[in-house]
């Protein structure tokens, strides 16, 4: 029981520093081939919903029970229908804070899940389906995780400030992972603001910021940044201890020592 | 046509769509990309369900569109400059610092770049209208009940989720109204007051849901052994780490037998964990479509396909 | 068939137990009662059975649990699922799948049963409950009475010999509920199964029942044939309380028997309903439409202070509409919706009054004063939700009713009530009147209405189909008469409280 905890542990770091590298490549890329760089994109596109659903089996073994699996299909479900109600507007994102509260809560395993799931649900239900679904999941489902690895603090105001800056912080990082795949896509590979093969690393690094400046790109994060302050200012007080009452009765405190 | 559609596996469909748009993705022309969405708007235009979980095709359409607008656009825009073919744009070259390096933009913008980005443009549409196809006629809670043993429990909570939904914004609408009925409160917000009944009253009912469901066998497992599910979990996470550096070998062109035994060995490795944690399920299934000969067929045709296509007969 | 040995359950908020030191002893085949007040822990007692409590609820058990002779006491639910079943309050709620057919293999697909004999199975359960024609249907089209019976033949697929039900007609009408109840019952007979169920409306199936287990407030339970333990029951319906009054060995426990008991002359007060008051509420050509459908067609309505009228009809027939109508037109009223939890949202019980208070802009504590008044004295710091349905009930009656307002209006205020919790309410209502305010309420529950209201509108489809002083309105001759108007089918008698009993 004890080595299943461990393995869990260095799991989920694990699966957590992979799934942001995934990613990374851009800036690492070394492909000078026209053709082969073709290639390489598409079977990225390819592997990236068998990355998911492996990370997502990683995070799930052994860990949901009934409890737990029918409080994660209500928490997605609201963030599905609450996602689905933002959608539309500029830079705003309203499914995040929920990730966050949740992740908080259920810790970063559980974290993982709600935020893919609520991303797949919300795209089944209207938000459309597209090669940029398991990116989405992905980038969602680490910022679950990542506001599982918080620390658990005692008092209400500090754990909503604290919710607060990761929120902040998540936002320009699920950004910055956003438009870090679409980058080669959309930007294609010869243009000033496109990856440029076999550069170094601060090269591509300065014609991605440039990037995400051009395409506003930091105007939507900022955006996100904002939106997800406030509702979590606004609802966190309140959702933590719902949440809380919700974790004691589906048995989850067993689950995250 | 649509009684064929529903007799085709979900599965297939999205083998279908995943195969279009691999040869769309590995195309350097525009032939292929345009016979693609063709053949993707034929497609769903014969065989779509009159569903709500297919997001229309106009949707996609549009999408495909925009994103060709966005890659011709752009290559205008930041082109480099390549004074040695025939200029169609001439505009001033202007350099610009946002303080994190500078970078130049406009300038003469040559046809061959355009029709370059157009084909760019084309190939992203046409990967597109591929995923399109297979989301628009493949039945997700089909597909969810098709996933695999290791998957069943998220498979489950989604489908719950979809299923709760539409309640949801019921309640959502129930509890806006009766929330004017009490006076604006100093002690917590608006949205709060909204959100706080709707989640308590779901979760109330998703813990009956979960003793439901517990009541009726839900949770079973067969014998497995902490060896076993150690196992599962090792090789898991070695599938993913193996995919992952096969992912960056293949971007940086280093060598092409080891990224192809990288992607190999790591997508073994994850299909013998997902087969290991599948066998703690004693489930059977009513319910799953078995595939028929009518998806071997499309299979074959679509493994032609991808032979033809990375043979080189298509270019 | 299910035992039950110095079975003991306590939640571990409390030091009281919930279940305390339980023997029962249910055999094969019974049909079962099991009533109790509201919060008495009744529906622990299911839980318990089925073996949610602990598992499900948290909290520590002593004794022992027996299921077909094999000690069960630990073993999770899913581990008996092959023998007993759980049907909830709302089947619509615990549905896994889409359509009636999935939902029916859900359980057989998790015992892993092979597909042809899974189908055999259905065939059969699909058969005995008569849901043919529902086959491929969408579990949400369905009725309330015919979710029930997929739930139910759900768990008989499964070959489950124990089903546990609480409150299965809670959502249904009196005929879907009496239909239901009739068909668990003939399922005891034909197939041997054994039914426990948890009901309010003792009346439903009082004369369907085998054994009769009661669940006290301190957390015994008592079990025996009906008629011996309901003459000792305190929350029992109108029938039932004429037997004890009149002390009949055995008790009556369906309204033919009842009658061959009475003895005439009934001596009873009439209820005068009083005409003169000045109208408080008086509107005309009230019209609500929800896209293509009419909810509430071009009706008039009036009211006097110090009345209470209750608007009654089936469901559908734009009570609600009506109410939230009225709450739109006219000013400074106050509310209390359907679902009554949906106005709560604080952590505390003190947060929500000083909350209220505040935003009546009245006195501190006049909340708390008002809500004391209805259920007594209870802990500030518990959790809204974690009060039973009849205080949050009360809860939020207390903070509407803190604003001070003329009018007030209740959408089915009885809901999960028990007898005994009905009657504070009625009294909160009548003592509302007598100070002078109008109140207007919606409700099914005649037995509730006769105790309450002055005068009954009956709504059908949006019009109104009749407008009676409540004697009227309930007599043995309309369409909705009460226990006691249908025993005695005197003109004007509704209610036991007008008896005037011979010493």
């Amino acid at each position: 029981m004890r080595s299943q905890r461990v393995i869990s542990l260095i799991a989920i770091a694990l699966a957590g520093v992979a799934s942001v590298l995934m990613f990374a490549w851009p800036l690492f890329i070394a492909t000078t081939n026209q053709n082969e760089n073709l290639l390489a994109q598409t079977v990225f596109i390819a592997l990236m919903p068998i990355l998911v659903v492996l990370t997502l089996v990683e995070f799930s073994t052994g860990e949901i029970g009934s409890r737990q699996l029918a409080v994660l299909g209500v928490l997605t479900a609201v963030n599905a229908v609450v996602r689905l109600v933002g959608a539309g507007t500029a830079g705003i994102e309203t499914a995040f804070f929920l990730i966050i509260i949740g992740g908080y809560i259920f810790r970063s395993a559980f974290g993982f899940i709600l935020g893919s799931t609520s991303i797949l649900v919300s795209a089944l239900l209207g938000a459309g389906v597209g090669p940029w679904l398991p990116f989405q999941m992905m980038a969602a489902g680490i910022v679950g995780l990542g506001a599982g690895a918080l620390p658990m603090l005692k008092r209400t105001l500090p754990k909503v400030i604290l919710l607060i800056v990761f929120a902040i912080v998540a936002s320009y990082i699920y950004g910055s992972l956003m438009t870090l795949w679409n980058w080669p896509f959309l930007a294609g590979s010869d243009t000033t603001l496109s990856y440029l093969a076999g550069a170094p690393l601060h090269e591509n690094l300065s014609r991605f910021i440039n990037y995400e400046i051009v395409t506003g790109g930091l105007l939507w994060d900022t955006g996100r940044a904002i939106t997800t302050s406030i509702l979590i200012a606004l609802t966190a007080p309140a959702l933590l201890a719902t949440l809380n009452r919700a974790a004691n009765r589906a048995g989850f405190k067993k689950l995250s020592n | 046509m649509r009684s064929l559609a529903n007799r085709i596996h979900p599965g297939t469909w999205w083998l279908v769509g995943g195969t279009l748009a691999l040869v769309a993705g590995s195309s350097s022309n525009l032939i292929a990309p345009i016979a693609i969405c063709l053949l993707a708007v034929i497609l769903i235009l014969s065989f779509r369900e009159n569903a709500t979980w297919a997001r229309s095709l106009s949707f996609y359409l549009a999408l495909a569109g925009i994103v060709i607008l966005i890659r011709v656009i752009f290559r205008i825009l930041f082109s480099y400059s390549n004074p040695d073919s025939a200029i169609a744009i001439l505009l001033p070259r202007l350099q610009i610092n946002f303080g994190f390096g500078a970078f130049e933009f406009l300038g003469s913008v040559s046809w061959q770049s355009m029709y370059g980005a157009l084909i760019d443009g084309a190939r992203l549409a046409a990967i597109i209208l591929a995923v399109a196809t297979a989301t628009t006629l493949a039945n997700p809670r089909k597909l969810l009940k098709s996933a695999p043993g290791a998957l069943y429990e998220i498979a489950t909570s989604v489908s719950v989720a979809i299923n709760l939904a539409p309640q949801l914004i019921e309640s959502f609408n129930r509890v806006r109204r009766a929330r004017q009925l009490r006076g604006k409160s100093k002690r917590t917000s608006r949205l709060a007051g909204i959100v706080i009944p709707v989640l308590e009253d779901t979760l109330d009912r998703s813990l009956l849901l979960a003793a439901s469901m517990d009541a009726r066998g839900f949770g079973r497992r067969g014998m497995q052994s902490p060896v076993q599910l150690l196992t599962a979990r090792l090789l898991g996470l070695c599938a993913i780490v193996l995919t992952l550096i096969g992912i960056f070998l293949l971007l940086s062109g280093f060598s092409a037998y080891l990224t192809l035994a990288a992607i190999t060995i790591g997508i073994i490795f994850g299909a013998l964990s997902m087969r290991l944690t599948s066998l703690r399920l004693i489930r059977t299934n009513l319910t799953t479509q078995a595939r028929s000969s009518i998806d071997y067929a499309i299979m074959i045709l679509l493994l032609v396909l991808l032979i033809a296509n990375f043979v080189g007969w298509l270019r | 068939m299910i035992q039950l040995k110095n079975f003991t359950f306590n939640y571990g908020k409390t030091e009281t137990p919930a279940l305390n030191r339980v023997n029962i002893n249910i055999q094969a085949g019974d049909f079962v009662l099991v009533c109790g007040g509201t919060g008495s822990g009744k529906s622990t007692l299911l839980k318990a059975i089925v073996g949610l409590a602990p598992h499900f609820t948290g909290g520590t058990v002593a004794g022992q649990r027996f299921l077909a002779d094999n000690d069960v006491t630990n073993a999770m639910p899913h581990e008996t699922a092959e023998q007993i079943g759980y049907v909830n309050q709302q089947p619509e709620g615990s549905f896994v799948a889409e359509t009636v057919m999935e939902e029916l293999a859900f359980t057989l697909e998790q015992l892993g049963v092979p597909v042809p004999e899974m189908l055999q199975r259905i065939e059969k359960a699909i058969i005995a409950t008569g849901l043919n024609d529902l086959r491929d249907r969408r579990l949400t089209e369905l009725s309330g009475g015919q979710q029930q019976r997929v739930a139910i033949a759900a768990a008989l697929s499964a070959g489950q010999k124990v089903l546990v039900l609480d409150e299965p007609t809670s959502a249904l009408d009196p005929e879907a509920a009496h239909e239901l109840l009739e068909f668990i019952h003939n399922l005891c007979r034909r197939e041997q199964l054994t039914a426990i169920v948890a009901e309010h409306r003792i009346e439903r199936l009082i004369d369907l029942v085998d054994q009769v287990l009661v669940v006290s407030n301190d957390g015994t339970v008592a079990q025996g044939k009906p008629a011996e333990q309901l003459a000792r029951f305190t929350f029992v319906p109108p029938l039932i309380k004429l037997g004890q009054m009149q002390g009949w060995d055995p008790l009556a426990l369906s309204i033919a028997e009842a009658r061959e008991m009475i003895s005439t002359p009934v001596h009873f007060r009439k209820i005068v309903y009083p005409h003169v008051q000045p109208q408080n509420i008086q509107l005309t050509k009230l019209s609500v439409k929800y896209g293509d459908l009419i909810a509430l067609d071009d009706i008039d309505f009036g009211a006097a202070s110090g009345e209470v009228v209750a608007i009654m009809g089936e469901n559908g027939s734009g009570k609600t509409s009506l109410l939230w109508k009225l709450r739109n037109e006219i000013a400074n009223t106050a509310m209390v919706p359907q679902q009554a939890a949906d106005l709560l949202f604080l952590n505390s019980l003190s947060q929500e009054f000083a909350d209220s208070d505040e935003v009546a802009g009245v006195a501190q504590n006049r909340t708390a004063t008002l809500f004391e008044e209805f259920v007594g004295r209870i802990d500030g710091s518990s959790h809204p939700r974690d009060l039973s349905s009849g205080q949050q009930l009360a809860l939020v009656l207390a903070i509407q009713l803190a604003k001070n307002s003329q009018t007030v209006l209740l959408d089915e205020p009885t809901r999960g009530l028990d007898y005994s919790a009905k009657q504070q309410v009625a009294e909160a209502i009548r003592q509302l009147a007598t100070k002078g305010k109008t109140v207007v309420f919606a409700s099914h529950d005649v037995e509730f209405v006769a105790l309450t209201a002055d005068r009954v509108v009956q709504l059908h489809k949006g019009k109104v189909l009749s407008d009676l002083p409540v004697s009227q309105a309930l007599s043995h001759k309309g369409k909705l008469p009460t226990q006691v108007s249908q025993i005695f089918e005197i003109d004007g008698l509704i209610a036991l409280e007008q008896l005037v009993l011979d010493a």
